[in-house]
């Protein structure tokens, strides 16, 4: 009888450990900060316009075809307030059908998608699931009232495509460039910055555009 | 000794009855929340705690959900012995509880051959589960309820010849007078084998673990109590606490000295009574959730072999050291001895054939695998 | 002894044999998988397994996908095992390309490689338990512990389950910078957590008399069935894939292989159980010896071709081995895509291993097999 009472000992300790239960949603635990809740849209505030030009670049490489976008001229190009010549005009994505694999932001151009890491991200309960296609004002909407904190902006590896908002003057060309699409690369390395790859996480970030990964 | 509510016996009789059948449910309510508690703790968790201060009130929100529900009864099904089943647990075990005393006042009548009555009648409860798993038309519920008769039939010797073994020693079947020959000793310390025995029969008379494969949940999804939905589940449930209630307070009397021991039975206020009893049925209820919480599930087979091999064996012994001292008149100290090496003895041989190495046999080929202690 | 049929299936009443059907919903089936037992009283005479419940094209979609969205097909092949499965994919788009992937990535990729493997295992244990009748408590404490590693996998690649983060040519992005204490932190935790299971169901009279001499299988007929991982070293033949055919970096650890004897179904508890262990051991030693350096290889491009080509990468996942057979022809995206699924083979041998038990010792069997339906219908 042993083994039952080795048992029956296991059960009574765990008894009287502190129990590990967290009580949502009065309480609820710290999400960390790379965590990956549905994707939502970056406001340029000093632009006054969303970062997102409409390339279509996630809508191509996202694995569940849950991105719609189409750009549209930008109107405040034109009246010379904005680099961006174009602006998303209308950006749908399906939350129903977002499996969360974040290759939107790892591939877009422009940083202007991220993977919201609130716990707004992630409580997501729709009484009809249409109502779960999220249109670009609700997309935009956390970030404009400043309730997006901070998201992970790490620069992503190889498929990052190495643009950086605060280089100004590269901005436009490689908008253009990003803009369209990509001919096949010979064997010779990418727009992705070869620094990123060789040196430490630490000193990369320090290039990159907001704070990110300390 | 009787406090008499009403001059009137069949009045009286009447009243009482009706408080216990009005106390019943509220106790079963409460016990279910206290096990999910007790299981949730063991657990490392909580437990339900949304439903009023500490989840109190979840075994009222279940209830009025239960009570809500569509009847649903399979097209099938044979229809009254589909729906009488669940009164056929649930009314043999209010029964006993009518000749079960709480306190030397708390009771609603005290027979001279109480003892006999409880254990004969809760022994109506297997017919329900038979008919509860028969009148479902489901191969799950067949299954469950055939397991379910095979063990309750088996375990009812084992315990009913502990209660023989106790009333040998008291000399009597009258649960006060029981009660009255522990006021110095309580019968565990005589006979620590019969202790054990009844605790691991009354555990296969209540489905739980590790006796519960008549409902096994992961198996047989709820065995012979699988087709039933709502309130007639619910009865289910309700004869399952009330049993465990039942076996609880006569575990308590029988064994562990009833409202009186260790204090002077002289002059004990009632409520002094009724608090010594709260705490002896509490040890008993926590010891049970206890156990439903730490152990897997013995199979059939294997629990047949340990009621047949080991348990009946051994209460047989006890019923012979009984008679040996009692016959010869040999000090009670014998008792106790002879007991406890039993009792050793018991738990060696358990211990023994689990750890038995065995023969490995060949896959799908060659004789069965059947659970044996020898 | 031999001992005799006592069951009285043998003599002259007339009895049928019913079909019992272990549905798809069911509590122990582990997913949506059904059984037909054919049962003479309990004992099973025959077992039909019906799979493809669970079929969602995962080896036809990625047809249309470029080698990055694959990567989260793979995740949710094997949802218990994802860095291995992820592993795997990598692996072989890595060997069909030619890429090297860096020291520090592949590091990385073996520490959480492992720890996923631990979580695997303790999930197998939660689930075996309450199969077994243990009234939640092993799945409670299995998921305790579980939850700790899934917060660890958060704070890394930022989701609980699929991970999408090992790309070929490396790992998507770095890990953060307190890496190495938070996973000495995750160790001590999940050593705690093993010796919680170990105390509640390894050496329990009761799993003994369940489990032991349950389904013994020999080493032949574990490999005539094609089965692997943990049900293969139950029998007692020592063969894991990171000690066969090395792949990634797991030729520079000390490990072992534990093995049973019977086949039965406690050893195969015990062998998990002491793949945990083994399992810390690696992550130990890959924790010291972890170099810094850039996670990603030189020279990828932003769309990944990779040359025409097949390849058959296997790696060894919590279940056995999970494979993976690319065929590409030079596009970005693979020409046909195979996924060998531990759990299929492993469940072709059911019928085998049940066939004279008992109804209640077959789902401990189906239990101990430790299936992921999606690997067994992708």
């Amino acid at each position: 009888m042993l083994g039952i009472v080795k048992s029956i000992g296991t059960t009574v300790r765990a008894a009287f450990r502190r129990p590990v239960t967290v009580q949502y949603p009065t309480e609820k635990k710290v999400l960390p900060h790379r965590s990956r809740g549905f994707p939502v849209l970056l406001w340029d505030f000093e632009k006054d316009e969303p970062f997102c030009t409409g390339c279509q670049v996630c809508a191509r490489y996202c694995p569940v075809d849950c991105i719609t976008v189409t750009m549209t001229d930008n109107p405040k190009h034109a009246q010379g307030r904005s680099k961006r010549k174009k602006i998303v005009d209308a950006f749908y994505l399906d939350y129903a059908r977002c499996m969360r694999c974040d290759i939107c932001v790892e591939v877009c151009n422009f940083d202007a998608i991220v993977m919201n890491n609130t716990w707004e991200g992630v409580e997501l309960s729709r009484y009809d699931r249409t109502d779960l296609v999220m249109d670009k004002e609700e997309l935009l909407r956390q970030h404009r009232t400043g309730k997006l904190g901070d998201p992970f902006r790490e620069p992503m590896g190889v498929a990052h495509s190495g643009w950086n908002p605060h280089k100004e003057d590269e901005g436009d060309d490689a908008a253009e460039v990003a803009a369209q699409p990509q001919p096949p690369q010979p064997a010779k390395p990418t727009a992705a910055p070869p620094e990123a790859n060789a040196e430490d996480p630490g000193a990369a970030s320090e290039k990159s555009a907001e704070g990110g990964e300390g | 000794m009787l406090l008499a509510i009403s001059s009137n016996p069949w009045l009286d009789a009447l009243v009482r009855l009706g408080i216990v059948a009005l106390l019943l449910p509220v106790g079963v309510i409460w016990l279910t929340w206290l096990e999910r508690k007790v299981i949730g703790r063991l657990q490392q968790r909580l437990g339900p705690m949304r439903v009023g201060p500490y989840g109190l009130l979840q075994g009222i929100a279940d209830t009025i959900k239960l009570i809500t529900k569509e009847d649903v009864r399979p097209v099938t099904a044979d229809r009254w012995v589909f729906e009488l089943a669940p009164f056929v647990i649930v009314v043999p075990v209010i029964m006993a509880l009518a000749a079960l005393p709480f306190t030397a006042e708390i009771l609603v009548r005290n027979m001279a051959l109480g003892l006999f009555y409880i254990v004969a009648v809760t022994g109506l409860s297997i017919v329900g589960m038979v008919m509860a798993g028969w009148g479902s038309d489901n191969k799950y519920a067949l299954l469950g309820a055939v397991r379910a008769g095979a063990q309750l039939i088996s375990y009812e010797v084992p315990l009913i010849l502990t209660a023989v073994a106790v009333a040998m020693l008291a000399q009597s079947m009258n649960l006060q007078a029981i009660v009255g020959a522990q006021h110095d000793t309580p019968f565990i310390a005589y006979q620590p084998l019969g202790f054990i025995v009844f605790s691991i029969a009354t555990l296969a008379e209540l489905y739980r673990q590790p006796f519960d494969i008549p409902v096994a949940e992961s198996e047989v999804v709820g065995g012979a109590t699988v087709e039933y939905s709502g309130i007639r589940w619910s009865m289910f449930q309700l004869g399952e606490f009330a049993s465990l209630v039942l076996f609880s307070v006569l575990g308590s009397l029988i064994f562990l000295g009833g409202w009186t021991w260790p204090l002077d039975p002289d002059g004990l206020d009632g409520s002094i009574q009724a608090l010594l009893m709260v705490v002896k049925v509490a040890m008993f209820i926590i010891f049970f959730m206890w156990m439903r919480g730490s152990l897997p599930r013995l199979r059939i087979d294997q629990l047949m072999a340990l009621c047949w091999q080991v348990l009946l064996p051994f209460t047989l012994l006890q019923i012979m050291i009984n008679g040996l001292v009692l016959a010869y008149d040999w000090p009670d100290w014998t008792l106790t001895a002879l007991s406890g090496a039993g009792a050793a003895a018991m738990i060696f041989v358990v211990y023994q054939a689990a750890r038995r190495e065995g023969v490995p046999l060949a896959p799908s080929a060659g004789p069965q695998r059947v659970g044996s202690v020898l | 002894m031999a001992r005799e049929t006592l069951i009285p299936a043998e003599r002259d009443l007339d009895t049928i044999d019913i079909d019992v059907n272990v549905g798809p919903q069911h509590p122990a089936t582990h997913g949506v998988f059904r059984m037909v037992i054919t049962v003479d009283g309990e004992v099973v005479r025959d077992l039909d397994p019906v799979i493809g419940y669970m079929h969602r094209g995962n080896e036809k979609l990625p047809e249309n996908c470029d080698f990055r969205q694959v990567i989260g097909y793979h995740d949710r092949t094997d949802y218990l095992a994802q860095f291995n499965t992820e592993h795997c994919w990598v692996e072989a788009v890595e060997k069909l390309g030619g890429i090297v992937p860096t020291e520090r990535s592949q590091y990385i990729r073996v520490i959480l490689a492992e720890l996923n493997r631990i979580t695997s295992h303790l999930m197998f244990f939660g689930a075996f338990g309450t199969d077994a009748g243990l009234f939640g408590t092993s799945f409670m404490y299995a998921f305790r512990d579980r939850e700790y590693v899934q917060e660890f996998f958060e704070e890394i690649t930022g989701e609980r389950m699929m991970y999408n983060y090992y790309r070929p040519g490396g790992v998507a992005w770095d890990v953060p910078e307190n890496f190495k204490e938070r996973c000495n932190q995750i160790l001590d935790r999940i050593r705690s957590g093993i010796s919680d299971l170990e105390g509640l169901m390894i050496g329990n009279e009761v799993v003994l008399a369940r489990c032991r001499n349950l389904s013994p299988m020999t080493p032949e007929q574990a490999i005539n069935w094609g089965l692997s991982g943990p049900l293969l070293r139950s029998t007692g033949l020592a063969h894991d894939i990171r000690r066969a055919e090395p792949y990634s970096i797991y030729d520079r650890f000390e490990f072992d292989i534990p093995t049973g004897t019977t086949g039965d179904v406690y050893d195969r508890l015990l062998v998990r159980l002491k793949e945990m262990t083994e399992s810390i051991r690696i992550v130990e030693q890959a924790l010291e010896k972890m170099p810094e350096g850039p996670i990603m290889a030189e020279g990828m491009k932003r769309i990944l071709r990779v040359p025409a080509g097949e390849v058959y990468m296997r790696v060894e996942s919590p279940r056995g081995e999970y494979g993976v057979y690319v065929v590409s022809t030079g596009v970005d995206k693979p020409y046909r895509h195979k996924v060998r699924g531990a759990s299929f083979c492993n469940i072709s041998a059911l019928r085998e291993m049940s066939v004279g038990h008992f109804v209640a010792d077959v789902i401990l069997i189906l239990g101990s097999t430790d299936i992921v339906l999606c690997e067994v219908d992708r």
